[in-house]
């Protein structure tokens, strides 16, 4: 059983915390609101905000969460912030002024809204950026993060290719995703400057990167990485593909986007061999767990629908990995809580360094003192696309003990 | 606690009034050990599980202790390196007075911190190393150590007294035994301290009845020690040792010379040896019975009491805990007087671009507080 130290005390925690209270009139309201690009990123914001109300949806109708002496339901409140950190700010503001306990985000404007949400002691949760800046336990000791991360995801990559010897070229947009990517992919290659045939940023919103595709071929690589947002490497395969250049290409959780699949959906072979790396979605327990929770999130609110479908003609779901961080959260959250006995926000944020639950996946969730991620370095893996869907690459110690998650139907 | 009898192989129904009850005793070692601690233990930790069996690990530790111009530590920081064996997840929880942890030099991975437990969590391929610098709060973790300094100033210099600190009393049985098998089982110890191996569990039998001795053996986990200690810039006096072990548990160490004392002392919990080593220069215990008789209470009592001093030096191998029980564990124990709060160098005379550093700027600096006070009083009067 992975991760089983804490999960029996986490667990009689959660046990004792959550139940049926003597009457749903006797619930308090606790607020968490969830800050996402709905008009901007309508997939990631749709899957953020539904895993979390999946689960809170689940925890009142298990009578809610126990602070102390009192039960209280959990509130899920909407807030768009259109990819925009002055847009994040102001809904930060007013999450606030609703009493919020919690922010959910995907990450727009953490740089500027945790210092708003510190002076009220909140705690704010990234399920989606990985960037490396956005998280310091010791200096922003609000913000928390269950999502892969930047640096992790740039180290893995290093350890996964540079015994393969191959020469890699390493593409970034000028998205922010882009360069902060490309920070750390600098020092993830760092000692292994032999690896790298060149470095290049591409522009981004451009469909056409014909130029800059050949002369990386030109440098001689034999491998293209590219950090950048889902377009930019649709466009990069494009470009690659079009012109008979059959190069391994490797990609950032942005890779699984379903938007690629759709942009290539008239040439599904250049999907092929697209290989990305994202944090696991299934713990050593097997697949049980998670696809318990994919069920559930399909009944509820319907499949992830990538709009392509396989050779065989069957339609392609995505499964929800993102939708499981925000899941996560409201666990660890209610974990804290109870822990706390309080809803004071300021409490709930220290006892969130100090709680583990299960997560979706079977695995375990939870943050400590000196470090706020929720996803370990370790559980990076690498998946590459064939017909359509992906499969754990087998070459990779982690990856190869890693099931294949099913995404049609 | 030291010994429980396991098994009464008692003899035939027929043969019962003629031969003594034959019990076969467990004796001492590998576990468990005659005190909680160490391992330390957190107070508010939440208690850790059980490690998988997939993952074999060794711990390695230095234990540095800062001490003050008494000898007392007024710091424990620890230096843990663990190499694990095997592949798949693993969460492992260290738990301690831990006050802060740090990735160490080497590590794979980074250590995470929640109240009085150091976690870790990940993947391992097949084989992993974790290095973590840990903080302990010294009032907590100090009782533990297992040596403890005394320094003192006499006469023309300065004096180290150093005490072997893992004494502890154990319940000890007595009866009759057959001096061929002890002496055999005293060989078998010897091999496997003198391999620098942990005890395997091992059974001594005895003949009629089995009793306590009615006075404790005092029991130490024997240390070799070694260091330094100066007296200001006097000549250091280089000294080592074993405190246990049949040897004295104190060692009194003079340096000459006036001025601040530094020490350095190394202490490396060591298995026993002189106690097991045969009488006379003979080989083995087997060999040394067969020139010369040797008393059999002789041979179960040093039997016992070495097998005792195996396990408490084993016991203080790990300061703190090892997440898995039957893994090999390795500490060293370093101890150092603290520096000296640094002084304040006097200050350069001040420069055209000195920021903010210049008696003026103070003096101006100290005007403008006077003056902000003295306006605030003003406002707060008229409020």
């Amino acid at each position: 059983m992975r991760r089983g130290l804490f999960l029996l005390a986490a667990l009689a925690l959660l046990a004792a915390g959550c139940g049926k209270s003597s009457g749903s009139s006797d619930l308090g309201h606790v607020t968490v609101a969830v800050d996402v690009p709905v008009t901007g990123s309508p997939y990631i914001a749709q899957t953020i905000r539904q895993g979390l109300e999946l689960a809170t949806s689940n925890l009142n109708a298990g009578g809610g969460v126990r602070a102390g002496e009192k039960s209280y339901r959990l509130d899920v409140k909407l807030y768009d912030n259109h990819l925009s950190a002055r847009q994040a700010v102001k809904d930060t503001r007013r999450a606030l002024d609703a009493n919020t306990v919690a922010i959910v985000t995907d990450g727009t404007g953490v740089d500027a809204t945790w210092q708003i949400a510190e002076r009220e002691g909140v705690p704010i949760c990234i399920t989606y950026d990985g960037g490396s800046g956005l998280v310091d336990a010791e200096t922003r000791p609000n913000v928390f993060r269950i999502a892969p991360t930047n640096h992790g995801i740039a180290f893995r990559y290093a350890e996964y290719l540079v015994p393969k010897k191959p020469k890699v070229a390493l593409l970034s947009d000028d998205s922010a995703y882009g360069s902060e990517g490309a920070a750390d992919l600098d020092r993830a290659f760092a000692e292994n400057p032999e690896a790298v045939a060149m470095k290049l940023t591409l522009p981004g919103g451009q469909s056409d990167l014909t130029p800059q595709v050949l002369r990386v071929k030109r440098s001689g690589a034999t491998a293209l990485l590219v950090w950048g947002q889902p377009p930019t490497i649709a466009a990069v395969l494009s470009a690659a593909r079009s012109s008979g250049w059959d190069v391994p290409v490797y990609a950032p959780p942005t890779g699984a986007d379903p938007f690629i699949r759709q942009q290539l959906a008239d040439h599904p072979e250049w999907v092929d061999g697209l290989t990305f790396a994202s944090g696991r979605m299934t713990a050593e327990v097997g697949t049980a767990p998670f696809e318990s929770f994919q069920s559930q999130y399909e009944s509820t609110y319907g499949a992830d629908k990538v709009g392509v479908k396989t050779s065989e003609g069957e339609p392609v779901v995505q499964p929800p990995e993102f939708a499981m961080y925000a899941y996560d959260f409201a666990h660890v959250l209610t974990g804290a809580i109870i822990r706390a006995a309080s809803t004071d926000p300021e409490k709930i944020t220290a006892a969130l360094n100090q709680v583990t639950t299960q997560g979706a996946n079977g695995d375990e969730r939870g943050f400590n003192e000196n470090n706020h991620e929720g996803v370990v370095d370790d559980d990076v893996y690498f998946a590459r696309f064939h017909d359509m869907t992906f499969a754990p690459v087998p070459d990779d110690p982690l990856s190869s003990t890693l099931p294949v998650i099913p995404q049609t139907g | 606690m030291l010994l429980v009898a396991v098994t009464a192989a008692l003899g035939a129904a027929a043969s019962a009034a003629a031969a003594p009850p034959r019990q076969d005793v467990v004796l001492p070692g590998p576990v468990p050990y005659p005190t909680p601690n160490p391992p330390l233990a957190g107070k508010t930790a939440i208690s850790g599980g059980f490690t998988r069996y997939v993952f074999h690990i060794a711990s390695t530790e230095r234990v540095l202790i800062g001490v003050d111009e008494t000898g007392s530590p007024s710091s424990v920081r620890v230096r843990q390196r663990l190499d694990v064996g095997g592949r798949g997840d693993y969460q492992f929880a260290i738990s301690g007075p831990i006050e802060d942890v740090l990735r160490g030099p080497g590590s794979d991975s980074d250590p995470g911190l929640r109240a009085d437990q150091v976690l870790w969590a990940g993947f391992s391929p097949g084989h992993k190393v974790l290095t973590a610098d840990v903080t302990l709060r010294p009032g907590e973790a100090a009782q533990y150590l297992p040596l403890r300094l005394g320094l003192e100033r006499t006469g023309d210099g300065v004096t180290l007294t150093l005490t072997n600190a893992t004494v502890t009393q154990e319940l000890e049985y007595a009866g009759t035994t057959r001096t061929r098998q002890i002496a055999s089982l005293l060989d078998r110890t010897r091999r496997t301290a003198r391999a620098g191996e942990r005890l395997t569990a091992a059974y001594a039998t005895f003949y009629g009845l089995v009793r306590q001795r009615e006075r404790k053996a005092q029991i130490e986990a024997p240390l070799r020690v070694e260091g330094e200690l100066r007296a200001g810039s006097g000549k250091p006096v280089r000294f080592s040792g074993t405190l246990g072990d049949g040897e004295p548990l104190a060692l009194v160490v003079h340096a000459p010379g006036d001025g601040t004392p530094h020490v350095t002392v190394t202490a490396t919990p060591v298995p026993a040896e002189r106690l097991l080593r045969p009488p006379g220069g003979a080989p083995t215990w087997t060999a040394a019975l067969k020139r010369r008789p040797l008393p059999a209470p002789f041979l179960l009592k040093r039997l016992l009491e070495s097998r005792m001093r195996l396990v408490r030096a084993d016991q203080y191998q790990s300061f703190l805990a090892n997440p898995d029980a039957d893994g090999r564990s390795r500490s060293v124990y370093a101890y150092e007087t603290a520096k000296e709060p640094r002084r304040r160098a006097v200050p350069a005379p001040a420069s055209s671009d000195d920021d903010g550093g210049s008696p003026l700027v103070l003096l101006l600096a100290i005007a403008g507080a006077v003056l902000g006070a003295a306006a605030g009083l003003v406002a707060w009067a008229h409020s």
